[in-house]
This record gives C-alpha cells, structure tokens and sequence, in this order.
C-alpha cells in the first residue's frame, strides 16, 4: 500500500502540476470557481496533453486498486466484530446478573473509584497511514478540543496515542511526561494489541498518575458516515452497566459509556437480543466467590473488550474513510481524463485542419 | 459422562469442545469442574486450566476473565487464551526468568502493577509448558 501511495502522490504531482510552470505567466487568474483543468491548457502541446492523460490514467488505476484493498478490508474488519460478538453477549450477560445482586451493596473496587479529577488520560485513537480523507484529522482535531477543553479547567492532560499518524503529531506537540505511550495500530487489531493499551489505561488508573481515563475514537456508522466520539473509560461506574442493558442510560455530556453494539447500523436488532438473553441468567446460580470479587474480575475484561472494539471501530471507519477518498479520487481522474483528453482530440483535429489549410492553400499557389 | 466446554476470547472462540473434566484456576484456588456440577459463577485468575479429553489432559493458559459452569456447560470468558500445545517452551522460560528480573527491578507503584500483571502472565505460560 505505502508503495502505491508514493506513485500515487508521485503521479498526482506529475498530472496536475504538467506544464504549468511553462505556461505560467499566460494561466488565467486563478479563480477558485475555474478547475484545475481550465487553467493549463492554453500553451499545452500535443506531447504534454499525451502525457498528461497517461498519468492521469495511471493514478486513477492506482486509487481504483487502493479502493478494492480498502473494500476488502472493510469486510475483514466486521468479521472480526462479529467473532467477538460471543463473548460480549455472554459478557453482558454474566454482569448484568451479578450487578442485579450488588444493586444493594455498596461496591468498591479500583476501577470504579471515583476520585476528585486532577489530571485526565486522553486514549486518542487514529489511523496508522493517510490517504483516507479527514479521518485522521478529525479525531485529532476532536483531542486537541478536548485538551484545550480541560486544560482551560486547569486539569492536566495526558494523552496515549494509538496509530502512527496521531503519534508523530501528538510526539511533537506534548512533552515527554505527559504522553504515555504511542502504540500503533496495526493491520487488524487483536487482544493482543488491545491489551496492552488497557495495561497502560489500567497501570495509571490505579497508580493514580490519572483519574479518568476518555477514549476519542472514530465511530462506525455506515460505509459513508463515521464521527469521532469521546467516551469515558475509566473509572467504569458498576449502575452504568446495568442502566445500558436496559437501554435508557442517559449521560449527561453525550457520552457514551458502556454500548453494546459495534458496526453497520445494527443497533436496535442486537440491544433486543441482549435483552432476551439476560432474561434467562439463572437466579439460582452459587457465586464461587464474594461478588464483589467477581465484579473486579469481570471489569477489567470488560475494560480490554471495550478498547478492543474501539480499536476495531476505529480500524473499520479508517478503512471506509479510505474506500471513499480513493473513490472520489477515482471520480475526478475519470472526470479529468476526460476532459483533457477531449482538449488533446480538438487540439490535434485543430493541427490537422491547419495542416491541410496549408497544403491547399500550398497547392493553389502553385 | 460429557461436559460442554467453551473459551472465548474477545476476538475468537479458541475451545469449543465436548470434555471430560476441567481444572479452573479461579481466584480462590483451583477448582474441578464434573459432569452435574452445580450451576456456579466464578472469576479466574491468570492461570492455566487442565481439561482432561477423551485422549488426555490438555493445557489452556488463560489470562484471567470468568467462568459460568451450568446444565454441564462450561463457558469461560477470558482476556486471552491459549492452548498449551501452541506455547513455545524455550519461549516461555525465557519470559518468564524475564518477568520475574523486571518485578524484582520495579520501583515505582506504576511499574510495579505493570511487572505484576507480565509476571503474573509470563508465569502461566511457564506452568502450561511444564505440567502438560
């Protein structure tokens, strides 16, 4: 792919840059209403036009080969929710039992301790390449709002990076101390990947370098359609859980803590089918353990599968993001193509016509 | 004389399989699990789990999570999981002398929860390789 992008930007270069700087001085006044096309023809020569729709041709065959790996991969991304669809659902279903007996109780574990907020975690995650329209600049765009946001509270801001692009543009801007780690995100994500963000979430949370941890990730909509969100991690609150099972969790910053689905739209259908399957957890069933126990063992699960499927939405929407621009791009150098070859087809019959002006004007001298 | 067992990870089923018995490492202690076993919920540590087959005793390393045993169902939901047999030994020993120099190292709280949980991990896959 890094290959393809560098002919393509190579070749983007070549095809819109043409003979421009021979022309330069008679372009028109750059409008921006006039397309890039208007403003070059007046002194292009045949060879340049020629050259000019060969490399048009040869980007518009890249971003095309770019679309299918992007569509190919969309594919893969949402199996891949989908294989971890068991284990949410068993998931919820388990917390939802035991949070019904700890209703009463009054629960404490470290990862649901709230503490007074002095300093936030921000886990901003972004795609490891570009070439995919705004997406990368949108969730970086969404974290440095958000910092701006907190800082001008007087709280202070630590950020975690995932994908190389916001790591070399977070690697700049935040001093050592304050960016934890910058991790990547890799080709598809896995537990394995996903672990080890929710170690450095869970090290500082319960080291308390911070005391709330927020996620800034790009939500999967549809194909066309994805937004960055925030969503609080940490600390998980034990009521949320059971407020979302329900489905009438209501956050008071849009928040959304604790969803249960993942990607294309399927909300609704999934929300009810969780709600059939909790019915049946058994009342009856013996806690090996003091609930409380098997609370904190169930929440940092419940910790890793949330960044987990963060990290696969993010993937999905990059991959999307990705489908689309190169779609586009595909459009315009069809769109471009056309019109400059349709210049390189009058200008030639305009060389041909003058060329036999000549000879029979030539030959009526004679 | 069969239990269902099931291991999810959050990306994949890794056990999805009829068994004899099962071992769990819960935070408790070791529990075994027999057919008609009464319906329990129990968290688990970071630990390996022996599930006797009809070949044999087989090794599953799990990295903490939960099991629910119901109806002679065993569902097992983990952070992560792997089977023993999958475990590289030369692999796993040399992680875990690792492991174990990087807890002693460890100064500072954060440090330390971190070397713990490697540890903890580095640990399971040592005990996987040498008990199966």
């Amino acid at each position: 792919m890094s290959f393809a992008a560098k002919h393509l930007s190579a070749a983007r270069s070549n095809a819109l840059a043409g003979s421009s700087h021979v022309c330069a001085p008679r372009r028109a006044p750059v409008n921006s209403r006039t397309s890039r096309g208007d403003q070059q023809v007046v002194c292009e020569s045949l060879k340049d036009l020629r050259d000019r729709i060969g490399s048009i041709k040869n980007t518009k065959k890249i971003t095309d080969a770019m679309k299918l790996v992007a569509a190919a991969k969309v594919r893969r991304a949402q199996t891949a929710v989908q294989n971890g669809r068991p284990f949410s659902e068993n998931l919820v279903k388990v917390m939802y039992g035991v949070n019904q007996r700890l209703r009463v109780e009054d629960v404490d574990i470290p990862l649901t301790e709230a503490r007074p907020v002095k300093s936030v975690l921000l886990v901003c995650c972004t795609g490891d390449r570009g070439l995919c329209g705004g997406f990368n600049n949108a969730v970086i765009k969404a974290t440095e709002d958000r910092k701006a946001e907190l800082e001008g509270m007087g709280i202070r801001c630590k950020v975690l990076t995932v994908g190389k692009k916001g790591s070399t543009y977070f690697g700049k801007r935040v001093g050592d101390d304050d960016l934890v780690a910058a991790m990547d995100m890799g080709q598809a994500p896995t537990t394995k990947e996903a672990q080890a963000v929710a170690d450095q979430v869970f090290a500082e949370f319960v080291s308390e370098e911070v005391d709330k941890v927020e996620l800034i990730f790009t939500k999967f909509v549809s194909l066309i359609s994805s937004k960055p969100i925030l969503q609080s991690l940490l600390p998980l609150s034990p009521a949320g859980e059971v407020c979302d099972v329900e489905g009438n969790c209501l956050d008071a910053n849009e928040d959304e803590l604790f969803r249960l689905t993942t990607v294309d739209g399927k909300m609704a259908v999934e929300r009810d089918e969780v709600i059939t399957e909790t019915a049946e957890f058994d009342a009856s069933l013996l806690f090996e353990q003091d609930p409380v126990q098997i609370l904190d063992a169930l929440l940092p699960l419940y910790l890793n599968s949330q960044v987990l499927r963060s990290l696969q939405e993010s993937l999905a929407s990059e991959l999307a993001a990705r489908m689309q621009a190169m779609n586009n791009a595909s459009d315009n150098a069809k769109e471009l193509g056309k019109k400059v070859s349709g210049k390189y087809q009058r200008q030639r019959q305009a060389k041909i016509t003058t060329e036999l002006i000549e000879l029979t004007a030539g030959a009526g001298s004679v | 004389m069969t239990l269902q067992l099931c291991v999810m990870a959050p990306d994949q089923v890794v056990w999805d399989g009829p068994i004899e018995q099962a071992i769990l490492p819960t935070t408790t202690g070791q529990m075994g699990v027999l057919q008609g076993h009464t319906p329990l919920v129990t968290a688990l540590d970071i630990g390996v789990m022996m599930a006797r087959t009809t070949t044999g005793w087989e090794a599953v390393v799990l990295m903490g999570g939960f099991g629910l045993v119901k109806d002679d169902r065993i569902t097992l939901l983990v952070n992560e999981a792997e089977l023993g047999s999958s475990v590289e030994p030369e692999q796993a020993t040399t992680d875990f002398e690792e492991a174990k120099t990087t807890l002693a190292d460890a100064t500072t709280r954060k440090e330390r929860v971190e070397a713990n949980l490697a540890f903890k991990r580095a640990r399971a896959r040592y005990q996987a390789v040498t008990q199966a």
